[in-house]
């Protein structure tokens, strides 16, 4: 079993010595990562302090992006006016009074009922393209005809509304509105068969309804008479710019509430047996043990290689060639022929042999040079070749 | 396992009374799994003795002990692992132990190697479960060990038929021939039949019967065997290298030459020299030749045959050798490499080729029936015939070549140095 000879190394200088790594080792192999990660932690949070959150909203007063409305809401404010930033329905209607102006926008997102309540509010209403369900609540009498051409294109007032007179040109092209006969209502800035502003009276104040909210936003306010048209809406009073957030739906009871509370309360300690389960079975018993791999290389891949070469270039002259000198190489030794022997003296040699004739002979061991094409026209003709030649060697045999 | 999901149906059962439920069971399944840490023995502090056999002919298993003691007060249960590379197929993989504080435990672990060369250890872990069963530490330790696969020598089982030719040839040659390589034996009485020509006459002169010579085989002849290492030895023939087929065929003729009284070298080479071994003086050679060839692996790298050739004439002996080269007959190798470097070899020694061919080849020959069979046939039969222009083209040189398939190279080769011996050519 075990050889005579010297053993190769039995043991290393060191003797055994355990390789994985203690407690006191891993802290000080991980302190350093530690430590970057920690003040990288530590800068980014002061960073952040330093910083202010943004709300990026399209017509959001607190938006100081290209469609926010955050310097309007600025300019307001320093006029005087207490300006609300209100984002849900009661918190709109606590602010609003008698003296105040709400600016509502995305009206799509109030339900029926807030409109209706919204209408009950004190004080005066600019609705920003309001929904069709807005416009029948708040500004009765008033409907949509069209849209104008160029959304935000620039109008004339050509109205008695002083807010918009003394403003002048505007970029109000947007939502045209027109109003039935009985209502009094002051229409500005006409295009096309409608107009982009219309005032109509409520009950405890005015509605005013803007075609669109171009005008309001940071990216425009400073064009045209855009500015002052806003200013004039709104005036000294108090604004509250309502802007609802996104309607959520009712709480509905799920699966969840439901289910008794221990049964989810069990779902904690399960989780950690779970854990400890993945851990008990993932945690390998010592590293993997790697091993170089020899190369596997057939020998007779070469020979395979080039028979597959020989059959894709249908190369049957030199298949015919290789087969041909096999045979005769094989059958030489027994003719009494060297290996220098001439095709002449070999065909003369088997002929003697076993009968046959000389031409048919030289045709089958050296080719026809005669014909066209080579004298094995097609890999039939070479099977029939191999088949003739085994039949040769069997009979010298 | 069982105590952590017990805590789930603890608060499926409590959980109405409180969220405190979930806190009570998690805090205690923490204190158990820390109080089960604390309790484990420490596996760091576990020492380890080896012992065992150091080589192994491939095939054949090995057996090592690993001595674990536990220097502990607290009883070490849990799990050993003595690792070794997948090709060391050691068995069992992990050995589940319980070794009281203070003693020590023994562990076996029988290898079979799957392939030749040197396999090391590759680190003993300890797995130290707590009391409870719930938590385990665990270390690896390197406990250095190395176990050297030897070329298994399947052609052994040819030895005694070839010692026995070996000796016939010793007895019933003496009389007849002197050669180059046979010398002087002994002077024995005339028996009708002997060859008057080898009658002692000042022998017979000096005693009252004729008298002749006898000559026998000469001793302490240098037999050098090359192992060629290059690309072409990585070629499988079966399921073998040709390399290993190589290996067994030197082997065999090393055992041979050795009790024939013939002093035997090894050489293996591709780009440079990878193995030798070289007699000093009398005592087998065979052993330091099995360990020299063990750790030996096929090159992917053309060899470099005028490399091979002035190692070999530069070698420390400068007179006359059998230089057996152990190769392929390689058309293109051989022609590039081997053949123009030739004559400067064959002038100073005896130069004896051996060659495995591959039986798959001669079979791909023999197809027949559909034009790709008789594609590969062509492709065998152009293999052949390359192989065949080599054979006579290196006997030419007036090297001897030995080609057999894997089965009869051994024994082919033993019987080549046989009949060289016999011709008195060695």
């Amino acid at each position: 079993m075990s050889a005579t000879t010297p053993a190769p190394t039995r043991t290393g200088p060191g003797g055994p010595s355990p390789v994985t790594p203690g407690l006191g080792d891993l802290w000080r192999r991980a302190r350093g990562p530690l430590a970057f990660l920690g003040g990288l932690v530590l800068l980014a949070v002061m960073l952040s302090l330093g910083a202010e959150r943004t709300n990026e909203g399209v017509l959001d007063p607190e938006g100081p992006n290209p469609e926010g409305t955050r310097a309007l809401a600025e300019i307001l404010r320093e006029r005087g006016s207490d300006v609300t930033v209100a984002r849900g329905t009661e918190e709109a209607l606590v602010a609003a009074g008698s003296g105040t102006v709400t600016i509502v926008a995305h009206s799509h997102r109030l339900l029926p009922e807030e409109l209706d309540q919204l209408a009950g509010s004190p004080g005066d209403l600019v609705l920003i393209q309001p929904t069709t369900q807005a416009l029948d609540r708040l500004a009765p009498g008033v409907h949509v005809v069209d849209r104008a051409e160029a959304p935000g294109a620039t109008l004339s007032p050509d109205c008695d509304l002083p807010a918009a007179r003394t403003a002048g040109e505007a970029d109000t092209g947007g939502e045209l509105y027109a109003t039935d006969g009985e209502t009094e209502a002051v229409s500005c800035y006409p295009s096309g068969d409608g107009v982009s502003i219309v005032q109509v009276p409520r009950d405890g104040g005015v509605t005013t309804v803007l075609g669109t909210g171009a005008p309001l936003t940071n990216e425009h306010l400073a064009g045209q008479g855009n500015a002052a048209l806003a200013l004039n809406l709104v005036g000294e009073r108090d604004a509250v710019w309502f802007l609802p957030d996104v309607p959520t739906h009712a709480e509905r009871a799920t699966l969840w509430d439901l289910l008794p509370s221990a049964l989810l309360m069990a779902l904690v300690p399960f989780g950690a047996g779970l854990l400890l389960l993945a851990l008990w079975r993932g945690r390998r018993v010592g590293p993997l043990v790697t091993e170089r791999l020899p190369v596997v290389v057939r020998s007779f891949e070469t020979t395979e290689g080039r028979a597959r070469l020989y059959a894709a270039r249908r190369a049957r002259d030199r298949a015919a060639t290789a087969l041909r000198s096999g045979v005769i190489e094989r059958v030489r030794p027994a003719l009494g022929l060297g290996p220098e022997a001439s095709p002449e003296s070999v065909v003369t040699a088997i002929a003697e042999r076993t009968g046959d004739g000389p031409e048919q002979l030289r045709a089958l061991l050296y080719g026809d040079a005669t014909e066209e094409g080579g004298d094995v026209p097609d890999d039939s003709a070479l099977v029939r070749l191999a088949d003739d030649l085994d039949a040769l060697e069997g009979r010298l045999r | 396992m069982f105590v952590a999901f017990s805590g789930a149906l603890v608060v499926l059962i409590a959980g109405s009374t409180g969220v405190w439920v979930v806190w009570a069971v998690l805090a205690t399944l923490t204190a158990a799994l820390v109080v089960d840490l604390a309790r484990a023995p420490s596996p760091r502090a576990v020492t380890f003795e080896r012992d065992g056999d150091t080589s192994v002919r491939l095939g054949e298993p090995a057996t090592l002990t690993l001595t674990v003691s536990n220097p502990a007060h607290r009883t070490l249960r849990g799990l050993v692992r003595d690792a070794w590379a997948p090709s060391a197929g050691a068995q069992p993989t992990t050995h589940t132990v319980s070794i009281p504080g203070g003693e020590r435990r023994r562990i076996t672990t029988r290898l079979i190697p799957r392939r030749r060369g040197d396999l090391p250890a590759r680190g003993v872990t300890v797995r130290s479960v707590g009391p409870l069963g719930l938590a385990a530490r665990q270390c690896t330790h390197d406990v250095p060990w190395t176990v050297r696969a030897l070329p298994p020598f399947h052609s052994r089982r040819h030895l005694p038929g070839k010692l026995a030719r070996l000796r016939e040839l010793d007895g019933q040659h003496s009389a007849l021939v002197r050669g180059q390589g046979s010398e002087f034996d002994s002077l024995r009485e005339y028996v009708p039949g002997d060859d008057v020509r080898s009658i002692d006459w000042r022998a017979t002169a000096r005693s009252d019967t004729v008298v002749v010579r006898t000559w026998r085989p000469e001793r302490d002849r240098r037999i050098l065997l090359v192992l060629d290492t290059g690309r072409t030895s990585a070629g499988r023939v079966g399921d073998t290298p040709r390399l290993d087929h190589a290996m067994d065929a030197a082997l065999l003729l090393a055992a041979l030459a050795v009790k024939a009284g013939d002093r035997v070298d090894l050489l293996a080479y591709d780009r440079r020299v990878r193995a030798q071994v070289r007699s000093h003086g009398r005592g087998s050679t065979v052993p330091a030749i099995v360990q020299a060839m063990a750790p030996l692996e096929p090159e992917l790298v053309e060899s470099d045959s005028a490399g091979l050739v002035s190692t070999v004439l530069g070698g420390h002996s400068r007179s006359r050798q059998l230089v057996v080269l152990l190769t392929d007959l390689n058309a293109t190798a051989m022609e590039e490499g081997l053949l123009p470097m030739l004559p400067a070899l064959t002038a100073r020694h005896l130069l004896l080729v051996a060659a495995v061919g591959d039986p798959r080849v001669t079979e791909m020959a023999a197809e027949r029936g559909d034009a790709r069979s008789v594609y590969r046939a062509a492709a065998a039969e152009r293999t052949l015939s390359d192989r065949h222009r080599i054979t006579t083209e290196l006997r030419r040189y007036g090297a001897e070549v030995v080609d057999a398939d894997p089965e009869h190279i051994a024994p082919a080769l033993a019987d080549a140095y046989i009949a060289l011996k016999a011709q008195g050519r060695l």
